[in-house]
């Protein structure tokens, strides 16, 4: 005690305390503030505009229209999930296993005509990322398959909020048939998803 | 000069040691903190600060071509202005009623559609606009319109479809026309 209290240099003595407790409350704000990415359906490059209306991150039903103009819908938290294709199941009077509908809380959206929803729904998660969704038919007919899934989640739920991701290069007909669609059942109020820019910039052409 | 205390004192010494020596147990808190910025340095790069932003549009309320087209008649030429998107990032207008001669080039940036809407809605009282985007034009041309309607506070503006009539008088014009 004495030899080493006389010969060794003392080591700065650092007080961790406070950095612990700093670390520890990020982390626990992260850990509050964080919701894990889900995987999103479809990849989509979103135009780009100064428009800064932020949309809910719940009650949202947002139609995902590829660069081929392919849609897709996508529904905020599994349980309205589940609500949702109970729903459909009750309209177009199909039974849906427990593990079918499982499957269908966990993804985040489709893009299948509803014949091949059954087959999307039992493939395995790897499968199911590798399966090629063509898309929810959207033609403007007698028969719109997203019209009728647009109009059950709005059943489903009350205040349902309708967006529409598109594509900045998806061809205007496609977006327009959405639009058309959304139009006809009534829903006159919708928000385009953009991703910001600023307002000196240019588009670039 | 030496004080008296500065005369090194084992038992001195010996005290003073006993008297840093902190109360209680002194943890080794390195572990802890490496810990937590693992942590940290986890659950920021996994969490997604992105929220969803977009513009809000409102369509009319959809009727029957007649009542549509009265209204759109029933709307002064000199008020209105027609944009037309075009395939290929290309952009014309014309105001008031279409005609052959009045189809003129517009380019998306700053200096031309910006300055060219500030202008029209500063010289025309209540400015009215009518967005058509051609078919095959890419979907971005019709928000980056939008956004300038919202930018410039042009509140009157409704988006149609351009017509046949407009892609003939295009065509006459000289005006390169996909056939759609």
């Amino acid at each position: 005690m004495r030899s080493s209290a006389l010969s060794r240099p003392k080591t700065p003595q650092i007080d961790m305390t406070p950095m612990v407790d700093m670390a520890f409350l990020l982390v626990t704000f992260f850990l509050l503030a964080t919701t894990f990415k889900t995987g999103e359906i479809v990849w989509v490059q979103m135009p780009r505009s100064v428009a800064g209306l932020n949309l809910p991150m719940t009650d949202l039903l947002t139609v995902f229209v590829d660069k081929d103009g392919r849609a897709y819908l996508s529904l905020t938290s599994p349980p309205a999930r589940r609500a949702w294709l109970q729903r459909h199941a009750q309209v177009n009077q199909v039974q849906y296993t427990e593990e079918e509908y499982r499957a269908f809380e966990m993804m985040s959206g489709f893009g299948v005509p509803s014949t091949q929803l059954r087959e999307l729904l039992q493939k395995s998660p790897e499968e199911r990322k590798r399966f090629v969704q063509t898309g929810i038919p959207a033609k403007v007919g007698d028969k719109n398959e997203l019209a009728d899934w647009i109009i059950l989640a709005r059943a489903t739920i009350p205040r349902l909020r309708i967006a529409i991701k598109a594509d900045a290069t998806t061809p205007y007909k496609k977006v327009e048939d959405v639009i058309k669609t959304l139009t006809d059942i009534n829903v006159l109020r919708f928000t385009l998803i953009t991703q910001p820019k600023k307002l000196d910039d240019d588009a670039g052409y | 000069m030496l004080d008296i205390d500065d005369i090194p004192n084992p038992n001195r010494l010996r005290r003073l040691g006993r008297a840093k020596e902190k109360p209680g147990i002194v943890t080794d808190m390195n572990s802890m903190v490496d810990m937590a910025f693992l942590l940290l340095t986890f659950f920021m790069l996994s969490t997604t600060m992105y929220r969803p932003r977009g513009m809000e549009l409102v369509m009319p309320v959809p009727d029957d071509e007649k009542t549509r087209t009265e209204e759109v008649q029933a709307v002064k030429a000199s008020q209105a202005l027609t944009l037309i998107a075009m395939p290929e990032n290309k952009l014309y207008y014309y105001r008031g009623l279409p005609e052959a001669a009045g189809f003129k080039p517009l380019t998306y940036d700053k200096a031309g559609l910006r300055n060219f809407l500030q202008r029209f809605a500063q010289e025309t009282e209540k400015p009215v606009v009518l967005l058509k985007p051609h078919p095959d034009c890419a979907f971005e041309n019709l928000v980056i319109l939008l956004d300038e309607m919202n930018i410039n506070r042009i509140g009157r503006y409704a988006i149609d479809r351009v017509s046949e009539q407009e892609l003939d008088l295009m065509r006459s014009a000289g005006i390169p026309v996909p056939n759609s």
